[in-house]
Protein backbone atom coordinates (compact mmCIF):
# COMPACT_ATOMS: atom_id res chain seq x y z
CA UNK A 1 0.00 0.00 0.00
CA UNK A 2 1.49 3.15 -1.11
CA UNK A 3 0.32 5.27 1.59
CA UNK A 4 2.13 8.23 0.83
CA UNK A 5 0.43 8.37 -2.39
CA UNK A 6 -1.74 12.17 -1.31
CA UNK A 7 -5.18 12.00 -3.41
CA UNK A 8 -5.11 14.96 -5.88
CA UNK A 9 -7.88 16.62 -7.49
CA UNK A 10 -8.74 14.41 -10.42
CA UNK A 11 -9.87 15.83 -13.91
CA UNK A 12 -11.85 13.14 -13.77
CA UNK A 13 -13.76 13.98 -10.49
CA UNK A 14 -14.25 17.63 -11.52
CA UNK A 15 -15.96 16.42 -14.50
CA UNK A 16 -17.88 13.84 -12.97
CA UNK A 17 -19.16 16.39 -10.36
CA UNK A 18 -20.00 18.30 -13.44
CA UNK A 19 -22.11 15.62 -14.58
CA UNK A 20 -24.15 15.16 -11.83
CA UNK A 21 -24.55 18.99 -11.47
CA UNK A 22 -25.79 18.56 -15.10
CA UNK A 23 -27.97 15.53 -14.43
CA UNK A 24 -29.83 17.30 -11.44
CA UNK A 25 -30.58 20.47 -13.40
CA UNK A 26 -32.25 18.33 -16.48
CA UNK A 27 -33.82 16.58 -13.64
CA UNK A 28 -35.12 19.71 -12.07
CA UNK A 29 -36.13 20.81 -15.48
CA UNK A 30 -37.58 17.71 -16.41
CA UNK A 31 -39.79 17.37 -13.08
CA UNK A 32 -41.19 21.60 -13.40
CA UNK A 33 -44.74 21.74 -12.79
CA UNK A 34 -45.11 23.31 -15.90
CA UNK A 35 -44.06 20.37 -18.04
CA UNK A 36 -46.32 18.03 -19.78
CA UNK A 37 -43.58 15.19 -20.70
CA UNK A 38 -44.36 13.31 -17.27
CA UNK A 39 -47.97 13.91 -15.82
CA UNK A 40 -47.13 12.87 -12.40
CA UNK A 41 -44.60 15.74 -12.49
CA UNK A 42 -47.16 18.64 -12.83
CA UNK A 43 -47.48 18.72 -9.14
CA UNK A 44 -45.11 20.93 -6.67
CA UNK A 45 -45.36 17.86 -4.14
CA UNK A 46 -43.58 15.92 -6.81
CA UNK A 47 -41.44 18.10 -7.12
CA UNK A 48 -40.41 18.35 -3.60
CA UNK A 49 -40.53 14.87 -2.73
CA UNK A 50 -38.06 14.30 -5.34
CA UNK A 51 -35.90 17.23 -3.98
CA UNK A 52 -36.42 15.20 -0.72
CA UNK A 53 -34.94 12.16 -1.73
CA UNK A 54 -31.50 14.04 -3.36
CA UNK A 55 -31.38 16.05 -0.64
CA UNK A 56 -31.66 12.55 1.71
CA UNK A 57 -28.91 10.63 -0.59
CA UNK A 58 -26.74 13.48 -0.76
CA UNK A 59 -26.74 13.43 3.06
CA UNK A 60 -27.51 10.08 4.92
CA UNK A 61 -27.88 8.43 1.74
CA UNK A 62 -23.95 8.86 0.21
CA UNK A 63 -22.89 8.08 3.87
CA UNK A 64 -24.83 4.97 4.63
CA UNK A 65 -24.18 3.35 1.17
CA UNK A 66 -20.54 4.27 2.33
CA UNK A 67 -21.09 2.29 4.96
CA UNK A 68 -22.71 -0.70 3.41
CA UNK A 69 -21.41 -0.72 0.21
CA UNK A 70 -18.34 1.43 0.57
CA UNK A 71 -16.23 -0.67 2.56
CA UNK A 72 -15.88 -3.95 0.13
CA UNK A 73 -17.12 -2.41 -3.70
CA UNK A 74 -14.97 1.20 -3.33
CA UNK A 75 -11.99 -0.86 -1.61
CA UNK A 76 -11.82 -3.12 -4.08
CA UNK A 77 -12.29 -0.22 -6.92
CA UNK A 78 -9.45 1.64 -5.37
CA UNK A 79 -6.88 -1.40 -4.94
CA UNK A 80 -7.93 -1.45 -8.76
CA UNK A 81 -7.16 2.23 -8.76
CA UNK A 82 -3.84 1.54 -6.67
CA UNK A 83 -2.53 -0.88 -8.45
CA UNK A 84 -3.09 0.35 -11.59
CA UNK A 85 -0.83 3.97 -10.21
CA UNK A 86 2.06 1.34 -9.42
CA UNK A 87 2.29 -0.55 -12.57
CA UNK A 88 2.05 2.98 -14.24
CA UNK A 89 4.50 4.15 -11.48
CA UNK A 90 6.85 1.06 -12.16
CA UNK A 91 6.80 1.23 -15.92
CA UNK A 92 6.97 5.31 -16.22
CA UNK A 93 9.82 6.71 -14.30
CA UNK A 94 8.09 10.27 -14.65
CA UNK A 95 5.73 9.32 -12.30
CA UNK A 96 5.09 13.09 -10.69
CA UNK A 97 2.74 13.11 -14.18
CA UNK A 98 0.95 9.98 -13.97
CA UNK A 99 -1.95 10.67 -16.02
CA UNK A 100 -4.67 10.02 -13.02
CA UNK A 101 -7.68 10.74 -14.67
CA UNK A 102 -7.47 6.80 -15.56
CA UNK A 103 -7.81 6.20 -11.96
CA UNK A 104 -11.05 7.51 -11.21
CA UNK A 105 -12.46 5.93 -14.16
CA UNK A 106 -13.91 2.41 -12.19
CA UNK A 107 -15.66 4.82 -9.92
CA UNK A 108 -17.40 6.83 -12.42
CA UNK A 109 -18.61 3.85 -14.44
CA UNK A 110 -19.05 2.02 -11.13
CA UNK A 111 -22.18 5.11 -10.07
CA UNK A 112 -23.22 5.49 -13.54
CA UNK A 113 -23.92 1.51 -13.42
CA UNK A 114 -25.34 2.09 -9.90
CA UNK A 115 -27.70 5.08 -11.06
CA UNK A 116 -29.11 2.89 -13.83
CA UNK A 117 -29.70 0.16 -11.84
CA UNK A 118 -31.31 1.69 -9.09
CA UNK A 119 -33.56 3.65 -11.68
CA UNK A 120 -34.95 0.38 -12.89
CA UNK A 121 -35.39 -0.94 -9.56
CA UNK A 122 -37.72 1.68 -8.86
CA UNK A 123 -39.90 1.46 -12.21
CA UNK A 124 -40.47 -1.68 -10.84
CA UNK A 125 -41.04 -1.35 -7.89
CA UNK A 126 -43.52 1.36 -8.67
CA UNK A 127 -44.99 -1.11 -10.74
CA UNK A 128 -45.71 -3.14 -8.29
CA UNK A 129 -47.22 -0.33 -5.94
CA UNK A 130 -49.90 0.26 -8.61
CA UNK A 131 -50.62 -3.57 -8.91
CA UNK A 132 -51.26 -3.42 -5.07
CA UNK A 133 -53.35 -0.24 -5.24
CA UNK A 134 -52.19 1.24 -1.64
CA UNK A 135 -55.54 2.66 0.01
CA UNK A 136 -54.29 5.49 2.08
CA UNK A 137 -54.91 3.43 4.98
CA UNK A 138 -52.26 0.97 3.71
CA UNK A 139 -49.72 3.75 2.94
CA UNK A 140 -50.39 4.67 6.21
CA UNK A 141 -49.56 1.37 7.59
CA UNK A 142 -46.19 1.24 5.03
CA UNK A 143 -45.17 4.80 6.32
CA UNK A 144 -45.46 3.75 9.74
CA UNK A 145 -43.50 0.83 9.47
CA UNK A 146 -40.78 2.45 6.74
CA UNK A 147 -40.60 4.91 10.35
CA UNK A 148 -40.13 2.94 12.54
CA UNK A 149 -37.09 0.50 10.37
CA UNK A 150 -35.41 3.78 10.15
CA UNK A 151 -35.99 4.87 13.83
CA UNK A 152 -34.87 1.20 14.44
CA UNK A 153 -31.82 1.78 12.15
CA UNK A 154 -30.85 4.94 13.57
CA UNK A 155 -30.47 3.36 17.23
CA UNK A 156 -28.48 0.28 15.77
CA UNK A 157 -26.14 3.11 14.46
CA UNK A 158 -26.08 4.29 18.31
CA UNK A 159 -25.58 0.78 19.51
CA UNK A 160 -28.45 1.10 21.97
CA UNK A 161 -29.33 -2.02 22.45
CA UNK A 162 -28.34 -5.64 20.61
CA UNK A 163 -32.15 -5.88 19.41
CA UNK A 164 -31.42 -3.51 16.68
CA UNK A 165 -29.14 -5.52 15.20
CA UNK A 166 -31.99 -7.10 13.59
CA UNK A 167 -32.45 -3.70 11.77
CA UNK A 168 -29.87 -4.02 9.50
CA UNK A 169 -30.62 -6.40 6.82
CA UNK A 170 -27.94 -9.15 5.92
CA UNK A 171 -27.83 -9.93 2.55
CA UNK A 172 -27.49 -13.56 1.62
CA UNK A 173 -24.12 -14.97 1.85
CA UNK A 174 -24.09 -16.58 -2.17
CA UNK A 175 -24.71 -12.93 -2.89
CA UNK A 176 -21.63 -11.25 -1.11
CA UNK A 177 -19.28 -14.07 -2.11
CA UNK A 178 -20.41 -13.82 -5.72
CA UNK A 179 -20.12 -9.76 -5.57
CA UNK A 180 -16.70 -9.87 -3.51
CA UNK A 181 -15.09 -12.52 -6.47
CA UNK A 182 -16.33 -10.64 -9.39
CA UNK A 183 -14.49 -7.44 -7.72
CA UNK A 184 -11.11 -8.86 -8.08
CA UNK A 185 -12.05 -8.44 -11.84
CA UNK A 186 -10.10 -5.38 -13.49
CA UNK A 187 -11.75 -4.79 -16.57
CA UNK A 188 -13.63 -1.98 -17.75
CA UNK A 189 -16.72 -4.05 -17.18
CA UNK A 190 -15.99 -5.08 -13.66
CA UNK A 191 -16.88 -1.80 -11.98
CA UNK A 192 -20.21 -1.83 -14.31
CA UNK A 193 -20.82 -4.81 -13.55
CA UNK A 194 -20.75 -4.17 -9.72
CA UNK A 195 -22.30 -1.22 -10.11
CA UNK A 196 -25.44 -3.27 -10.78
CA UNK A 197 -24.88 -5.82 -8.52
CA UNK A 198 -25.51 -2.54 -5.57
CA UNK A 199 -29.18 -3.32 -6.01
CA UNK A 200 -28.73 -6.83 -3.81
CA UNK A 201 -26.49 -5.25 -1.24
CA UNK A 202 -28.77 -2.04 0.17
CA UNK A 203 -27.92 0.61 2.61
CA UNK A 204 -30.58 1.13 5.47
CA UNK A 205 -31.61 4.28 3.81
CA UNK A 206 -31.71 3.09 0.53
CA UNK A 207 -34.22 0.46 2.12
CA UNK A 208 -36.38 2.97 3.47
CA UNK A 209 -36.14 4.62 0.06
CA UNK A 210 -37.21 1.79 -1.90
CA UNK A 211 -39.73 1.25 0.64
CA UNK A 212 -41.39 4.58 -0.57
CA UNK A 213 -40.97 3.98 -3.74
CA UNK A 214 -43.42 1.35 -3.54
CA UNK A 215 -45.74 3.31 -2.02
CA UNK A 216 -45.88 5.61 -5.62
CA UNK A 217 -47.69 3.08 -7.00
CA UNK A 218 -46.04 4.20 -9.90
CA UNK A 219 -43.52 3.58 -12.73
CA UNK A 220 -42.62 7.05 -13.49
CA UNK A 221 -42.55 8.38 -9.91
CA UNK A 222 -40.61 5.13 -8.41
CA UNK A 223 -37.90 5.49 -11.05
CA UNK A 224 -37.73 9.21 -10.29
CA UNK A 225 -37.73 8.90 -7.00
CA UNK A 226 -35.02 6.03 -7.20
CA UNK A 227 -32.83 8.28 -9.68
CA UNK A 228 -33.20 11.67 -7.28
CA UNK A 229 -32.00 9.26 -4.43
CA UNK A 230 -29.33 7.38 -6.11
CA UNK A 231 -28.11 10.45 -7.96
CA UNK A 232 -27.52 12.66 -4.51
CA UNK A 233 -25.37 9.48 -2.90
CA UNK A 234 -23.31 9.86 -5.82
CA UNK A 235 -20.65 12.89 -5.50
CA UNK A 236 -20.64 12.07 -1.44
CA UNK A 237 -19.80 8.33 -2.50
CA UNK A 238 -17.44 9.19 -5.23
CA UNK A 239 -15.43 11.51 -3.24
CA UNK A 240 -15.15 9.00 -0.29
CA UNK A 241 -14.17 5.66 -2.65
CA UNK A 242 -11.91 7.92 -4.22
CA UNK A 243 -9.99 8.28 -1.18
CA UNK A 244 -11.11 4.88 0.83
CA UNK A 245 -7.76 4.07 1.08
CA UNK A 246 -6.50 7.04 2.80
CA UNK A 247 -9.80 8.19 5.11
CA UNK A 248 -12.06 5.37 4.59
CA UNK A 249 -12.58 3.96 8.12
CA UNK A 250 -11.86 7.18 9.83
CA UNK A 251 -14.77 8.72 7.79
CA UNK A 252 -17.19 6.35 8.40
CA UNK A 253 -16.52 6.67 11.90
CA UNK A 254 -16.80 10.00 12.73
CA UNK A 255 -20.36 10.03 9.86
CA UNK A 256 -22.14 7.39 11.10
CA UNK A 257 -22.85 9.08 14.12
CA UNK A 258 -23.99 12.09 12.45
CA UNK A 259 -25.60 9.72 9.59
CA UNK A 260 -27.39 8.13 13.21
CA UNK A 261 -29.01 11.51 13.80
CA UNK A 262 -30.50 12.25 10.45
CA UNK A 263 -31.77 8.96 10.02
CA UNK A 264 -33.66 9.23 13.70
CA UNK A 265 -35.23 12.71 12.77
CA UNK A 266 -36.61 11.46 9.05
CA UNK A 267 -37.75 8.09 10.80
CA UNK A 268 -40.12 10.33 13.45
CA UNK A 269 -41.22 12.62 10.36
CA UNK A 270 -41.98 9.47 8.32
CA UNK A 271 -44.14 7.83 11.69
CA UNK A 272 -45.57 10.93 12.06
CA UNK A 273 -46.75 11.35 8.63
CA UNK A 274 -48.17 7.43 9.12
CA UNK A 275 -49.96 8.90 11.91
CA UNK A 276 -51.32 11.53 10.04
CA UNK A 277 -52.93 9.68 6.98
CA UNK A 278 -54.77 7.35 9.29
CA UNK A 279 -56.03 10.14 10.94
CA UNK A 280 -54.51 9.02 14.61
CA UNK A 281 -54.83 11.93 17.13
CA UNK A 282 -51.40 10.60 18.25
CA UNK A 283 -49.60 12.62 15.76
CA UNK A 284 -47.23 15.49 16.66
CA UNK A 285 -49.70 17.78 14.62
CA UNK A 286 -53.03 16.51 16.40
CA UNK A 287 -51.43 16.42 19.87
CA UNK A 288 -50.48 20.05 19.57
CA UNK A 289 -53.28 21.57 17.92
CA UNK A 290 -54.49 23.24 21.01
CA UNK A 291 -50.79 24.18 22.44
CA UNK A 292 -49.92 27.11 20.58
CA UNK A 293 -51.84 30.22 20.95
CA UNK A 294 -50.66 31.02 17.32
CA UNK A 295 -52.61 28.67 16.21
CA UNK A 296 -55.42 28.91 18.43
CA UNK A 297 -55.41 32.67 17.17
CA UNK A 298 -55.35 31.74 13.58
CA UNK A 299 -58.65 29.13 14.48
CA UNK A 300 -60.83 31.95 15.83
CA UNK A 301 -59.82 34.09 12.63
CA UNK A 302 -60.58 31.25 10.66
CA UNK A 303 -64.07 30.94 12.42
CA UNK A 304 -65.01 33.70 12.14
CA UNK A 305 -64.26 33.79 8.54
CA UNK A 306 -65.81 30.49 8.11
CA UNK A 307 -68.85 30.30 5.78
CA UNK A 308 -72.10 30.64 7.65
CA UNK A 309 -73.94 27.15 7.14
CA UNK A 310 -77.17 28.55 6.13
CA UNK A 311 -77.30 25.27 3.50
CA UNK A 312 -75.34 23.16 5.58
CA UNK A 313 -72.14 23.52 3.35
CA UNK A 314 -69.08 24.51 5.56
CA UNK A 315 -65.86 25.47 2.76
CA UNK A 316 -61.92 24.55 3.34
CA UNK A 317 -59.65 26.41 1.46
CA UNK A 318 -57.00 23.86 -0.15
CA UNK A 319 -53.85 25.94 -0.79
CA UNK A 320 -50.16 24.47 -1.77
CA UNK A 321 -49.16 25.20 2.20
CA UNK A 322 -52.13 23.58 3.77
CA UNK A 323 -55.48 23.29 4.80
CA UNK A 324 -57.27 26.53 5.76
CA UNK A 325 -59.05 26.91 7.92
CA UNK A 326 -57.17 24.27 9.99
CA UNK A 327 -59.67 23.75 12.32
CA UNK A 328 -63.21 24.14 11.13
CA UNK A 329 -66.85 23.86 13.46
CA UNK A 330 -69.75 21.93 12.53
CA UNK A 331 -72.79 21.50 14.21
CA UNK A 332 -73.12 17.88 15.70
CA UNK A 333 -75.55 15.40 14.76
CA UNK A 334 -76.60 15.98 11.37
CA UNK A 335 -75.25 15.65 7.98
CA UNK A 336 -73.41 18.51 6.17
CA UNK A 337 -71.76 19.28 2.92
CA UNK A 338 -67.56 20.08 2.95
CA UNK A 339 -66.89 22.32 -0.08
CA UNK A 340 -63.06 21.71 -0.75
CA UNK A 341 -62.28 24.52 -2.63
CA UNK A 342 -58.62 24.76 -4.77
CA UNK A 343 -57.21 27.71 -6.68
CA UNK A 344 -54.15 26.71 -8.51
CA UNK A 345 -53.26 23.96 -5.95
CA UNK A 346 -50.27 21.78 -7.10
CA UNK A 347 -49.30 20.62 -3.97
CA UNK A 348 -49.82 17.34 -2.01
CA UNK A 349 -52.81 19.08 -0.53
CA UNK A 350 -54.89 17.97 -3.62
CA UNK A 351 -54.59 14.33 -2.80
CA UNK A 352 -57.05 14.99 0.03
CA UNK A 353 -58.10 12.46 2.82
CA UNK A 354 -60.60 11.59 5.67
CA UNK A 355 -59.34 8.79 6.83
CA UNK A 356 -62.34 8.09 9.55
CA UNK A 357 -64.43 7.89 6.97
CA UNK A 358 -62.37 6.02 4.10
CA UNK A 359 -62.62 8.89 2.18
CA UNK A 360 -59.67 9.90 -0.78
CA UNK A 361 -60.23 12.18 -3.56
CA UNK A 362 -57.33 13.72 -5.89
CA UNK A 363 -58.57 17.49 -6.04
CA UNK A 364 -58.66 19.41 -9.48
CA UNK A 365 -55.68 21.72 -9.43
CA UNK A 366 -58.44 24.56 -9.44
CA UNK A 367 -61.99 23.95 -8.83
CA UNK A 368 -64.58 23.06 -5.72
CA UNK A 369 -65.32 19.20 -4.58
CA UNK A 370 -68.43 18.35 -2.20
CA UNK A 371 -67.55 15.79 0.18
CA UNK A 372 -71.08 14.70 2.54
CA UNK A 373 -70.24 14.51 5.84
CA UNK A 374 -72.55 12.37 7.57
CA UNK A 375 -73.79 13.21 11.38
CA UNK A 376 -71.10 13.08 13.99
CA UNK A 377 -71.03 13.07 18.18
CA UNK A 378 -70.82 16.12 19.93
CA UNK A 379 -67.43 16.17 21.16
CA UNK A 380 -65.85 14.31 18.24
CA UNK A 381 -63.08 15.06 15.99
CA UNK A 382 -62.66 14.24 12.15
CA UNK A 383 -59.18 14.69 10.93
CA UNK A 384 -58.25 15.27 7.51
CA UNK A 385 -55.05 15.25 5.72
CA UNK A 386 -53.25 14.71 2.30
CA UNK A 387 -51.77 11.38 1.80
CA UNK A 388 -48.38 12.45 2.47
CA UNK A 389 -49.37 13.31 6.03
CA UNK A 390 -47.82 16.72 5.41
CA UNK A 391 -50.56 18.71 5.70
CA UNK A 392 -53.28 18.73 8.44
CA UNK A 393 -56.29 19.93 9.59
CA UNK A 394 -59.60 18.93 12.04
CA UNK A 395 -63.73 19.46 12.13
CA UNK A 396 -64.91 19.68 15.57
CA UNK A 397 -68.46 18.33 15.99
CA UNK A 398 -70.04 20.99 18.90
CA UNK B 1 -10.78 -29.44 8.62
CA UNK B 2 -12.10 -27.70 12.02
CA UNK B 3 -14.64 -25.49 12.85
CA UNK B 4 -14.12 -22.54 15.42
CA UNK B 5 -16.53 -19.64 15.95
CA UNK B 6 -15.11 -16.50 17.11
CA UNK B 7 -16.83 -13.42 19.19
CA UNK B 8 -16.29 -9.93 16.81
CA UNK B 9 -17.72 -7.62 19.11
CA UNK B 10 -16.58 -4.47 17.21
CA UNK B 11 -18.96 -5.14 14.21
CA UNK B 12 -21.02 -1.98 13.66
CA UNK B 13 -22.45 -3.29 10.06
CA UNK B 14 -23.67 -6.00 7.96
CA UNK B 15 -20.19 -4.36 5.70
CA UNK B 16 -18.35 -5.77 8.59
CA UNK B 17 -19.52 -9.25 8.12
CA UNK B 18 -18.72 -9.25 4.70
CA UNK B 19 -15.26 -7.50 5.14
CA UNK B 20 -14.67 -10.31 7.60
CA UNK B 21 -15.59 -13.13 4.95
CA UNK B 22 -13.20 -11.82 2.50
CA UNK B 23 -10.62 -13.28 4.81
CA UNK B 24 -11.53 -16.67 2.66
CA UNK B 25 -9.41 -15.10 -0.14
CA UNK B 26 -6.85 -14.09 1.63
CA UNK B 27 -6.12 -16.63 4.43
CA UNK B 28 -4.52 -19.95 3.38
CA UNK B 29 -6.43 -23.23 4.75
CA UNK B 30 -9.36 -21.15 5.15
CA UNK B 31 -12.41 -23.29 3.52
CA UNK B 32 -15.16 -21.25 4.70
CA UNK B 33 -16.19 -18.33 6.80
CA UNK B 34 -19.65 -17.36 7.67
CA UNK B 35 -19.50 -14.03 10.09
CA UNK B 36 -23.16 -12.50 11.36
CA UNK B 37 -23.46 -9.01 12.26
CA UNK B 38 -26.86 -10.30 13.81
CA UNK B 39 -24.91 -12.08 16.43
CA UNK B 40 -21.22 -10.66 16.39
CA UNK B 41 -19.81 -13.80 15.39
CA UNK B 42 -17.26 -15.41 12.80
CA UNK B 43 -17.71 -19.05 12.25
CA UNK B 44 -14.74 -19.94 10.25
CA UNK B 45 -14.00 -23.75 8.73
CA UNK B 46 -10.13 -24.14 8.49
CA UNK B 47 -7.50 -26.80 7.80
CA UNK B 48 -5.32 -26.61 11.10
CA UNK B 49 -2.04 -27.89 10.22
CA UNK B 50 -2.37 -25.01 8.16
CA UNK B 51 -3.68 -21.86 9.76
CA UNK B 52 -3.52 -21.33 13.89
CA UNK B 53 -5.78 -19.36 15.97
CA UNK B 54 -3.69 -16.68 16.20
CA UNK B 55 -2.85 -15.95 12.93
CA UNK B 56 -6.89 -15.66 12.57
CA UNK B 57 -6.82 -13.30 15.39
CA UNK B 58 -4.18 -11.53 13.91
CA UNK B 59 -5.78 -11.40 10.14
CA UNK B 60 -8.67 -9.94 11.90
CA UNK B 61 -7.16 -7.57 13.89
CA UNK B 62 -5.71 -6.43 10.18
CA UNK B 63 -9.25 -6.01 9.15
CA UNK B 64 -9.95 -3.33 11.94
CA UNK B 65 -11.49 -6.22 13.99
CA UNK B 66 -10.63 -7.76 17.36
CA UNK B 67 -12.02 -12.05 17.78
CA UNK B 68 -11.86 -13.32 20.76
CA UNK B 69 -12.32 -17.62 20.59
CA UNK B 70 -15.74 -18.46 21.68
Amino acid sequence: MSKKQTPSVDPVVIVMLGVVFVAVAVAMIAFQPSSNSINIAADAGTMSQLVVAFITGITTGGLSCLAVQGGLLASSLAHQIEQDYVEHVATNKKAKAAPRSNSALPIALFLLAKLVAYTLLGALLGWLGSYLTLSPLTRAFLMIAIGIFMIGNALRMFNVHPIFRYFSIEPPKFITRYIRRTAKGTDTATPIFLGLLTVFIPCGVTQAMMATALGTGSIAMGAALMFAFTLGTSPVFFIIAYLTTELGSRLEKFFMRFVAVLVLIFGFVTLNSGLNVMGSPLSFQNLTSGWFPSQTESNAVAESSQPAAADGAITLEVQNSGYFPKTLKAPANQDFTLNLVTDQTYSCARDFVIPALDYYQLLPDTGTVQVNIPAQKAGSTLFFTCSMGMYTGQIVFE
Amino acid sequence: MIKKTFKVSDMTCSNCAMKLESLEDTLDGVKEINASYHRLEMVIEYDESKLTDEQIVAAVKKKGYTAVMK
